[in-house]
């Protein structure tokens, strides 16, 4: 079976449990909404009986973001202490979801509900905190290989005559890494799941059997994995493009809402998008499993 | 063998009159009190330069003078015993100390040596060299300041001729001057001077961290000698340029007469690139009469000569090459108008080399600018650098304070300077976000701004920590020293325009600029002009804003309307008699008066507050706006100087906002959000604001997610 019918098969099993994306989005939604309650009522608390609060409708603006900046200058720590704790516990939900979405995209059934959705969350939630922890030292060889590529670069740029070197080494540098990032990624994906299709609990002996059937089929996997990638890309461009024509005032705030959620669910949906084309990739050559 | 060469110049060239030119009209009553005749020689290979240097200095004081005291200040380069590497040892750029980001290497230090420095008849005065540190806290090891007696004291009006002979090695330390490759930008190059002031001696600093310039007006002819594949820069009017007998070389020769100050750049891959700025195609009438109507001058007192302006460009950014002219004619048709004419032929505009650590540095006459090769149109990058460097030729280059001790005095008017011509010449510009240096512009709408709300932000994060007015180095730090000089000071100046008026404003700092051209002000001298240009004693805002570290806040400490009572509980006495009113009664009274239609009278109170240390003095008041529901509106002023102040109204309807400062003249108040209070809070603008948040949250959320 061609890449092309697998990433086809993707998109109708994501669509056909599509949702799911709501569950991710209502996660991300309360979570969103815990973090920006205490900025919420910052603004409030400064702005709200100010007519320096009008000019918020604006955007971001010096004046009053000065007023901030000066006024809550010893506390720049305690903001992103909020902005990051939560966000440790939102990698760990989402390391308990993750057994959800996949478990019931192997599920033949199309039946997706809250009762057999987190069950699966709660069955595989241990297995995926221990690929999660093996996937460290995964990402920590990025980084390693990274630094080392960067190094290399440096030689180069070292000895530079003019910019463009700088430029190219730089973004050259960024790409590598979104490459290598994805590589492994994609690699632990795959682990995830097999654990689910073998229902099996030995994590460890999974990531390295992982090594034969990726090594096999490397490029493949990698290629399927890019194009879902470049579709992400896709919404990106199309939620600026659009953003850039809506209008900004009165009611089109509303508008303006609805895009922005629209644009966060196609992101959730292209997670799942990522899951399923593995998911039939890694079905589809199941004979071969070392 | 190279000095053989620079002698054999110096035979041919020494006819330094023949160079004289129109300029020598301007100032005739601030005549240079220095001329320097200066052969130089760089030698590519080692990084070497070779100088020989004639100086006549006048003492135009009433003191016998008997010693001369000189910057070297390559020798901040020298090692770690100087001044400058052992004050950026303590000092901190974004996390990473800053020798760390000046990182020598073994081969990169540089160093002058003066060989030879005797009077022009011939007495040698190398034995009484010797290196005198003693800024404080003192490093004994600098070697920056240099002082040589004379045989005998100089008497007031009398002139002294040196002759100097000096090498230096030309540093990798990317502090305004330095090399990389074969690209050069030479600043502070040759021995200088330091400013003596009469009854108080030598003024000469050590080069320090963070500190630049002050010297003497002079009248430079400088004569450099270099391989013939370079292009040159330099300040002032290149008169001669002739390919040396080796064929090899080539020497080009430099002309200026009233500028304190002499740099070149050298690279061969410079495109040079000429155009005229020519007045009369730049400023229509209307635009001089208006100009002229503001600073109450004649319209011909205030017309410009023409320029010709000299671009030097890296070939990368030849697409740039308009981008750079268009700018740089608005700094000069700008200041031109509003603070004088630029009063020499030419400018020379670098787009320095690259990694020579040059950029946006001023000299007389010549400025370094700097790009990059990408740069979006919506970001005012390379302009408002441009702009900015330009602007220094008034603002240090011709009023030439001492920037050692009153970096404020060009740093500071110099930022708001810039300000202003920017939102003339191009309005507001995008934020400027790179990434892997690409604009963000380029795919993003990025707020804007202009100068003066960036200066602000900027400005007060430094109010409680140091003086404007502090020696350079004095500051606490490097970032103190930045944000105080140049932003605090500039918001700090808005802040006087908009209490003293545009068009006043305009002819404080004209006044200041044509009184002090060529000469050395003080702030006392700033603070003189600004009292007798608007015929008030401003002295209480400089002392408030300038030589204090207070945190300027006013602000409405509480509003409120309520209904007035015409019933009260308790014992009244009415007609000699003590009746009891109860509580229903009272009720009762009130919910008749509610349904007829007698006028209701509300009182209105509204306490504003000094929450900050800073007082407004003088004649300047806080201005008190108060609008009511029914769209009236009352105005009312306090003086300030007590902690608090209540007032209270009495109108048919109830406040609905009130305002401090409704004209926004506190630029410098650091809290704007409470110079308002409505009575019943909106919170469009906050959801607004907090949606766009609560969205970058989610992506945020989703972006970790990926670890997952």
């Amino acid at each position: 079976m061609g890449l092309l019918r697998i990433f086809i098969q993707g998109f109708s099993t994501t669509n056909s449990k599509a949702r799911m994306v709501i569950y991710l989005w209502l996660t991300n939604f309360v979570f969103s909404l815990i973090i920006v309650t205490p900025f919420y009522l910052l603004f409030n608390k400064e702005f709200s009986r100010s007519l320096s609060g009008d000019s918020l409708a604006e955007g971001f603006g010096l004046l009053w973001f000065s007023d901030l900046a000066y006024k809550y200058k010893d506390i720049p720590g305690v903001m992103a202490g909020w902005a990051l704790v939560p966000a440790i516990i939102f990698l760990f939900l989402y390391i308990f979801l993750n057994g959800g979405i996949i478990g019931r995209i192997a599920d033949e059934r199309k039946l997706i509900n809250f009762e057999n959705f987190f069950s699966d969350c709660g069955k595989y939630f241990f297995r995926f905190f221990r690929v999660f922890l093996i996937s460290l030292f995964g990402y920590a060889l990025v980084i390693i290989t990274h630094k080392l590529i960067s190094s290399l670069f440096k030689l180069w740029t070292k000895n530079a005559s003019t910019e463009w070197p700088l430029i190219i080494s730089s973004n050259l540098k960024f790409l590598i890494f979104i490459l290598l990032f994805s590589a492994v990624r994609m690699y632990f994906d795959y682990v995830k799941i097999r654990l689910v299709v073998e229902d099996s609990k030995r994590t460890i002996l999974t990531t390295v059997l992982n090594l034969a059937f990726i090594g096999k089929r490397f490029f493949k996997a990698w290629f399927l994995y890019l194009l879902v990638g470049i579709m992400a890309l896709l919404f990106g461009l199309a939620y600026l493009g659009i953003s850039k024509i809506l209008p900004s005032s009165g009611y089109a705030v509303i508008m303006i809402f609805i895009w922005q959620q629209l644009y966060i669910l196609s992101r959730m949906w292209v997670k799942m998008l990522f899951f399923s084309t593995e998911y039939h990739f890694l079905v589809h050559h199941k004979t071969t499993f070392p | 063998m190279r000095l053989k060469k620079i002698g054999a110049f110096f035979l041919i060239l020494s006819c330094s009159s023949i160079f004289l030119s129109a300029e020598d009209e301007i100032v005739k009553e601030n005549a240079s009190q220095i001329r320097y005749e200066i052969w130089v020689e760089l030698d590519d290979a080692s990084k070497m330069l070779y100088g020989k240097e004639d100086m006549i200095w006048v003492n135009k004081t009433a003191d016998e003078i008997e010693d001369m005291w000189f910057h070297l200040y390559y020798n901040a380069f020298k090692n770690e015993q100087s001044t400058m590497v052992q004050e950026s040892r303590e000092e901190d750029l974004l996390g990473m100390k800053i020798l760390d980001v000046l990182s020598p290497e073994e081969d990169e230090w540089g160093w002058i040596d003066v060989t030879s420095i005797k009077l022009a008849e011939g007495q040698d005065l190398k034995s009484t060299m010797t290196f005198i540190p003693h800024d404080e806290p003192l490093h004994s090891g600098d070697q920056t300041v240099m002082r040589i007696l004379f045989p005998e004291p100089l008497q007031p009006g009398e002139e002294i001729h040196l002759q100097i002979e000096f090498q230096s090695k030309i540093s990798r330390m990317k502090m305004r001057s330095g090399y990389y490759q074969n690209s050069y930008f030479l600043g502070q190059w040759f021995p200088k001077p330091g400013v003596y002031e009469e009854g108080k001696g030598w003024n000469c600093h050590e080069y320090h961290l963070s500190s630049e310039f002050y010297a003497d007006f002079a009248d430079f002819t400088v004569h450099i000698t270099l391989p013939s594949y370079f292009v040159i820069g330099a300040s002032g009017k290149q008169i001669q340029s002739i390919t040396n007998p080796d064929g090899k070389t080539a020497t080009y020769t430099f002309h200026q007469k009233n500028i304190h100050d002499f740099a070149w750049t050298a690279d061969p891959d410079f495109i040079k690139v000429e155009r005229d700025f020519i007045a009369d195609q730049e400023i229509n009438l209307k635009e001089y009469e208006d100009t002229a109507q503001r600073l109450g001058l004649p319209v011909d007192s205030i017309k410009l000569p023409d320029v010709k302006m000299i671009l030097l460009i890296e070939p990368e950014h030849r697409n740039q090459i308009e981008r750079h002219f268009k700018a740089l004619r608005r700094a000069i048709k700008y200041y031109g108008l509003w603070y004088g004419p630029y009063p020499y032929e030419t400018i020379t505009m670098i787009d320095p080399p690259f990694r020579t650590g040059s950029g946006g540095m001023e000299y007389p006459t010549l400025f370094a600018a700097g790009t990059r090769i990408f740069r979006s149109k919506k970001v005012l990058s390379p302009e408002s650098v441009i702009v900015h460097e330009f602007g220094h030729n008034y603002w240090y280059g011709l009023c030439a304070n001492n920037e050692f001790e009153e970096a404020w005095l060009d740093e500071g008017i110099n930022t708001y300077s810039t300000g202003k011509v920017l939102a003339e010449a191009y309005g507001p510009s995008d934020l400027q976000i790179n990434f892997n240096r690409i604009p963000a512009a380029y795919f993003f709408d990025l707020p804007q701004f202009h100068d003066y709300m960036f200066d602000r932000m900027a400005g007060l994060q430094v109010v409680e920590l140091d003086p404007i007015t502090t020696f350079s180095w004095k500051f606490y730090s490097l970032g103190s020293y930045g944000l105080n000089v140049y932003m605090r000071a500039s918001t700090c100046l808005y802040t006087l325009e908009r209490l003293v008026g545009k068009d006043l404003m305009l002819q404080i700092l004209r006044t200041f600029q044509m009184s002090f051209r060529y000469r050395h002000p003080h702030t006392e001298d700033f603070i003189q002009v600004v009292n007798e240009v608007t015929g008030q004693d401003f002295s209480w805002f400089f002392e408030e804003f300038f030589f204090k570290t207070l945190n300027f806040d006013y602000g409405i400490s509480s509003l409120s309307s309520y209904q007035k009572k015409k019933h009260f509980r308790g014992i009244l006495d009415i007609e000699g008699q003590k009746k009891l009113f109860t509580k229903k009664q009272v009720k009762e009274g009130q919910a008749e008066e509610e349904k007829s239609d007698s006028e209701k009278i509300y009182v209105t109170e509204v306490v504003l507050k000094r929450f900050g240390e800073a007082k407004i003095g003088g004649d300047a008041l806080v201005k008190l706006k108060v609008a009511f529901d029914d769209g009236s509106e009352e105005v009312v002023f306090w003086d300030g100087q007590a902690r608090w102040k209540k007032f209270t109204f009495e109108r048919s309807s109830p406040a609905k906002v009130a305002q401090i400062d409704p004209d926004n003249i506190w630029l410098i108040d650091s809290n704007l959000a409470n110079n308002s209070l409505k009575r019943k809070p909106s919170k469009k603008g906050i959801l607004h604001f907090t949606n766009k948040l609560f969205f970058w949250i989610q992506n945020y959320l989703q972006f970790i997610s990926v670890l997952s």
